[in-house]
């Protein structure tokens, strides 16, 4: 942290000081010091999960620090919500666009401030015309105003929101504006990529660039300084022109871990028998003849960027979508495609990665949670009986170590470690045989982390198999027995993970992207 | 390490907030304050209030909105809603009289089944053609309403020829009338299907959340289809009870058990986003709303200004048993 303030600080625009935000059972923000000076694109890096998201979201106001400060130039500022922050002349592009899609180009520019453009109680289109055409001229934008933005480019209407945050704070006299860019260019194909590199060039003339994107390549080449946090903390800063893409890499990663974070030394040899054998599967724009297969008891790893095809071609495992081609064979058996009933009723279980929306009812009880699968299984007589619910329930609780004040405690109030320990025992309680793991230790703390890190060793040990999706590179080679990395809808290669041979995330980091 | 400390005292505050939740006295208990409270009342206005005859009559008519709010309840636990149920209720009621002539003590089940297919077709406009039940029921409500005139434009009385065909609403045993026994046993049937059976069950589950419910395997077509059946079987007994106590059908009666239905489920403590609530919470609401509506009369309000009392009723009763601080978004 002491790199923060070896450069004469004075020069920071903006200066963010110890802020800290904490979530039920997690400390996303752990006393972050973060700075913008005038005129400089910043690149922001981390793993996800590092704090980068919700650090800018303290920045525009759309979450409160628990503590800390934000000073402009010097003057201490509170920014209570996103219209106060744009006041600032601090406005975010968001990676999903806040534009609305049924207005046009010009309606959307100057929504909700139309009333610069009146004169005597009537809006003059005719100087909002001139006014957007010199404002989009700053992003080279030269489609028709009138166009719906449903009907443009994500190129376009990234622009379009550039444009209106620079318009924005000409609006309320900020002489340097900070922008902030949330992987922008992901949606963006390679031309669109060097031309929104070459319009920040411009635009940093005389406003401030904030620059989120997992690909390092693109930061190391177009920012003037990256800083790195991790774990919700700074790691460190560096300038751009002498950085270095294996180091950020290995600053990311970070290297405090102990040797057997994910518990390494209980990693069992996967069984004989097969429990799923995908072939030759399909689905038009995401995958393209994937074949692989999982053994009782193995823990497959499956590994590339967003885009790649992987969270697509879970879901058609999973049945929430059905593939174009190709088949999917559970036990021996072929399963019927597109129903998430069927793949339930066979033996293949969920941890999705949205627990909230997916995984739990959170206004139910973790009773309710846990026995969710099995109330046929807990019936007396035709009737589910109350004694052998709290059984089930209790017989849960313990086995997954979850803490919760009592049996019928609303799962929403549980800390987001314990609400996935629910959601797995939800899935051991109805003794499935495959497990898909969506992105398991998302949100969750350290101590939690390493519970189910403990539990998914348990489960290869019983022979459930199990396909996992990881935060972290990392997490994905400690755990997995094989991984396979996708990118662009296909499978492209096998990584061994035993225990002794584990590769290191530099290794295959190549593969990925 | 300073790193597990922190997630430490993160917890103690968290598990505290958590004590501070917990603490929320049920919903229910309110509305059983407030049916003291509200009884007591009555009773310094008028001792008659809590006579056996009186109470017998409370008892009787929030017997008749207990079926409807019952099926309601389980509508609104999915997050949905039932208008249809008044439309069902004059419908029923008419056919009810003009059949049992005809058809004897089968007119009963016949009257039921009745119920469950329009409710059964309510669920399917819910299901497969997609229309918000808020609409679907609407619409399916004028239709009933609709068919009900066609039966009968105007009230229709029960032959006097046929009054023995009535007595299994109409009579007694043990001294009590029957309208209160079918009362207390379609009230236990519903108990025992929500609490009990599997796909009572899956009614909360898909209330509290549906996406998951879906991605659990839960049957979600058939579990919202079975809540709008409960609801159109509960109307249509509701139905049938208002004919025979009364000897006769009319195709304007259902009307007001729309609202009062769902101000029976809401002042129980069933909350509209669906998942919380059950069959307790809409017995007392029902009574709450009963002993209401007949207190009112008793002590001698001004019946212009009854129906001021009652909304100002349904609004306090909310204020207390909802907890507002769990639904940021009122829909």
């Amino acid at each position: 942290m002491s790199e923060m303030h070896n450069d004469q600080p004075e020069a920071a625009t903006l200066r963010l000081r110890g802020i800290t935000k904490s979530y039920p059972g997690v400390v996303a923000l752990d006393s972050v010091d973060f700075a913008v000076r005038a005129n400089e694109i910043v690149g922001l890096v981390g793993e996800n999960g590092a704090g980068k998201s919700t650090l800018m979201k303290v920045l525009i106001g759309l979450v409160q620090p628990d503590q800390g400060t934000i000073a402009l130039r010097g003057e201490r500022i509170v920014v209570k919500d996103p219209a106060t922050a744009i006041k600032y002349g601090i406005g975010m592009v968001f990676q999903d666009g806040t534009l609305i899609p049924n207005l046009s180009i010009i309606d959307n520019l100057f929504l909700c401030h139309e009333q610069v453009f009146q004169r005597f109680g009537i809006l003059s289109r005719r100087s909002m015309r001139s006014e957007a055409a010199r404002v989009l001229a700053q992003v080279k934008v030269r489609d028709d105003l009138d166009t719906e933005v449903s009907e443009v480019t994500p190129a376009v209407r990234q622009m379009v929101e550039i444009a209106r945050l620079l318009w924005l704070s000409e609006l309320y006299r900020q002489s340097n504006p900070i922008l902030i860019l949330d992987e922008p260019t992901t949606v963006l194909n390679d031309a669109e990529r060097d031309t929104l590199f070459d319009i920040l060039d411009d635009i940093k003339q005389h406003a401030s660039v904030v620059l989120i994107s997992h690909r390092l390549q693109e930061i190391v080449e177009h920012s003037d300084r990256i800083v790195i946090l991790k774990d919700g903390r700074n790691v460190t800063e560096m300038q751009a022109s002498s950085a270095d893409l294996a180091e950020i890499e290995q600053l990311m990663v970070g290297h405090t871990l102990s040797a057997n974070r994910y518990h390494e030394n209980e990693q069992t040899s996967p069984r004989e028998e097969k429990v799923l054998r995908v072939t030759n599967l399909s689905k038009h724009g995401h995958f393209d003849a994937i074949n692989f297969e999982v053994r009782k008891g193995e823990i497959v790893s499956l590994v590339g960027l967003v885009g790649s095809g992987k969270e697509e071609l879970c879901r058609c495992i999973t049945g929430l979508d059905k593939a174009d081609t190709g088949n999917i064979h559970f036990d021996g058996l072929k399963l019927p495609a597109g129903a998430p009933s069927t793949a339930v009723a066979v033996g293949i279980g969920h941890v999705p990665i949205d627990r909230r929306n997916e995984g739990l009812a959170l206004g139910m009880g973790v009773d309710e949670n846990i026995n969710l699968l099995v109330l046929k299984r807990l019936r007396v007589a035709g009737f589910i009986s109350v004694r052998r619910e709290r059984d089930n329930a209790r017989r849960w609780i313990d086995e997954c170590k979850i803490k919760t004040p009592s049996m019928t405690t609303m799962c929403g109030t549980l800390s987001g470690g314990n609400q996935q320990k629910i959601v797995i025992s939800k899935w051991l309680s109805s003794q499935v045989k495959m497990l898909v793991l969506d992105h398991p230790t998302r949100g969750v703390d350290v101590g939690a982390k390493d519970e189910i890190f403990r539990l998914i060793r348990q489960l290869a040990r019983e022979g459930i198999g199990m396909i996992i999706m990881c935060d972290t590179l990392e997490e994905d080679i400690g755990l997995s027995n094989r991984m396979l990395i996708m990118k662009d809808g296909r499978l492209v290669t096998e990584v061994d993970c035993s225990p002794d041979k584990k590769p290191s995330p530099r290794d295959v980091i190549g593969a990925i992207v | 390490m300073a790193e597990t400390r922190e997630d430490e005292a993160t917890s103690t505050q968290r598990t505290a907030a958590v004590g501070r939740q917990r603490k929320q006295i049920p919903a229910l208990y309110f509305t059983i304050a407030l049916l003291v409270v509200v009884g007591f009342a009555f009773y310094l206005g008028n001792r008659n209030f809590l006579s056996l005859y009186n109470i017998n009559t409370i008892t009787s008519f929030a017997a008749v909105l207990l079926m409807v709010s019952l099926g309601q309840m389980c509508t609104i636990l999915i997050g949905g809603i039932d208008l249809s149920v008044g439309g069902l209720i004059s419908f029923v009621s008419v056919v009810f009289v003009v059949t049992i002539g005809r058809f004897g003590q089968w007119t009963y089940p016949l009257c039921i089944l009745l119920g469950g297919f329009f409710g059964y077709l309510n669920g399917n406009l819910l299901t497969r053609i997609k229309i918000p039940s808020f609409i679907g029921t609407l619409g399916m409500g004028g239709i009933l309403v609709s068919l009900a005139y066609l039966v009968s434009a105007r009230p229709v009385n029960v032959p006097s020829a046929t009054y023995k065909n009535l007595n299994l609403v109409n009579g007694e045993l043990f001294g009590v009338g029957n309208v209160l026994w079918i009362g207390l046993i379609v009230l236990a049937l519903f108990y025992v299907l929500l609490r009990f059976t599997a796909s009572g069950r899956n009614v909360f589950y898909v209330g509290s959340n549906i996406k998951m419910s879906w991605m659990s395997g839960i049957d979600i077509t058939k579990t919202r289809n079975f809540a709008f059946v409960l609801s159109g079987v509960g109307a249509a007994i509701a139905g049938v009870m208002v004919s025979s106590v009364r000897f006769g059908g009319d195709p304007s009666v259902g009307e007001p058990y729309i609202l009062n239905s769902i101000a029976a489920v809401v002042v129980g403590g069933t909350a509209l986003t669906g998942g919380t609530g059950g069959v307790l919470n809409t017995l007392f609401g029902a009574l709450l709303l009963s002993a209401l509506a007949n207190g009112m009369n008793v002590v001698g309000i001004d019946i212009y200004f009854q129906q001021t009392i009652l909304g100002l009723m349904i609004i306090i009763s909310v204020v207390l048993t909802f907890d507002r601080s769990k639904t940021p978004i009122i829909k």
